[in-house]
């Protein structure tokens, strides 16, 4: 692997974009964003090799299973694929993962997170889209609670959360709720980003940024 | 400045001791079979100068600061509290977290996204199960298994603290079991280590744990069944 042939193979995948771009826009280094690239590559060339990360891929680096179809790892692939061509693309792969980082802003976690729970995508998180979740979720994990406690559960928290008592969890509503429940964000934050250059040392064989850039962005953090 | 690290390209400023300088260009050896070993700069007068053996610190109190909601205050939680002539009392201060729709969605393991990171599942230690008994029936039979391994134990918030009194390879073996409540005779309870061998952990959940909650579903976390 000379360093001449991955940096024409890097350049002319679609959606990629150079770590000193990434770093100044999301809440990596140039330096987590190289190792991010070698994560990248790992799922993105486990089926097909196009430097692109399909479905099936993104489901067999979660479940460790191509096939295992789920409706939350549909979302959050979806919200990864914000330009919506079926592909998560590097560039699309890092500034979502950003949201993700210990230090990225509270108020982006909020929003991610409400997107999430949009399952239509209508700007509000209704009734029957919860319901559908927690039975989602029973149904993956082999649990079985009557309809009537399912009830239960949804309308206790719609009516802790739906303050308009609209059938409907707006956008305000919401970040009012997460700051009365903060552990609705837990799955926000990956700790383990913070470690990402120590998981994937390789990236510093592959690295193709000078020096004085790094030492230029690290002095910014 | 990559380059430099992986051939061990480095100047020591000129004030340095030489000793100090010799120290360190075996430290910072590339080479993995020529680098001086952990013991070695032990030995050396040098590093000794002002070195101070630190004790392994204590395992540090978790603190979750979790207020319990009043998701179920519709149902009539006095059974909680009364424990079944079991030795212990403070089980009545055993209030678990009550999980809302939403903490339930996100105990999915598509959420988990630490697995995008990790390559080998088995060195996960951390295991969620879900059972149909009470709270007060969870700590005592969590009790029960601990103390039959010589494990102390601890009660605090919504956990369950145990640890082995016997020191192991990797120190006392510590596992937090925490309990969340989506009814009264429905939980989840997230097994986690907090220090120690994994296989031994795994030995405990396996061998101690998994018999005596007697559940059907029982998931490291991440994994399928």
């Amino acid at each position: 692997m000379g360093c001449f042939h991955s940096k024409i193979s890097r350049h002319s995948t679609p959606g990629y974009e150079e770590p000193t771009v990434l770093a100044a826009e999301t809440a990596f280094t140039v330096s987590e964003v190289e190792a991010l690239y070698e994560l990248f590559k790992k799922i993105s060339s486990s089926i097909i090799d196009d430097g692109l990360i399909h479905k099936e891929e993104f489901q067999l680096a979660i479940f460790k299973n191509q096939n295992r179809r789920n409706l939350f790892a549909d979302r959050i692939f979806d919200l990864f694929d914000f330009k919506h061509n079926g592909v998560i693309e590097f560039g699309e792969f890092v500034r979502s993962l950003s949201i993700f980082h210990p230090n990225a802003p509270l108020a982006d976690k909020i929003a991610f997170a409400f997107r999430l729970y949009d399952l239509r995508q209508t700007g509000y998180i209704e009734r029957e889209e919860l319901k559908e979740m927690v039975l989602a979720l029973l149904n993956e994990s082999d649990l079985v609670l009557s309809d009537d406690l399912v009830e239960m559960i949804v309308d206790k928290t719609f009516d802790e959360a739906d303050k308009k008592s609209d059938g409907k969890i707006d956008q305000d509503e919401w970040k009012e709720f997460v700051s009365k429940n903060p552990s609705l964000l837990k799955n926000m934050t990956l700790p383990y980003l913070k470690d990402i250059t120590l998981a994937f040392p390789s990236f510093v064989i592959s690295s193709e940024v000078e020096d004085l850039e790094v030492q230029a962005h690290a002095n910014t953090r | 400045m990559y380059k430099k690290i992986t051939k061990g390209d480095f100047k020591c400023p000129e004030y340095f001791p030489s000793v100090a300088t010799k120290l360190l260009s075996r430290i910072l050896d590339p080479n993995p079979f020529s680098r001086i070993t952990l013991a070695k700069p032990m030995n050396n007068n040098w590093f000794k100068k002002g070195f101070k053996q630190i004790d392994k610190p204590p395992i540090l109190e978790q603190e979750q600061d979790k207020s319990p909601c009043s998701v179920f205050n519709i149902v009539d939680d006095s059974d909680v509290e009364s424990s079944s002539g079991h030795k212990e009392q403070s089980s009545s201060t055993m209030k678990p977290t009550c999980l809302n729709a939403f903490d339930i969605i996100s105990l999915s393991p598509a959420f988990d996204l630490c697995s995008l990171f990790e390559k080998d599942k088995s060195c996960r230690s951390d295991a969620r199960f879900t059972t149909q008994n009470s709270a007060s029936t969870i700590v005592s039979r969590l009790q029960e298994v601990a103390s039959m391994r010589s494990f102390k134990v601890k009660k605090k918030n919504r956990t369950v603290k145990m640890q082995r009194s016997k020191e192991g390879r990797k120190g006392k073996l510590a596992i937090d079991a925490e309990i969340f409540e989506i009814t009264l005779a429905f939980h989840v309870v997230e097994v986690k280590k907090k220090s120690g061998r994994t296989a031994e952990y795994r030995k405990f959940c396996d061998q101690g744990l998994k018999p005596s909650l007697n559940d059907r579903v029982w998931t490291w976390k991440g994994n399928e069944q």
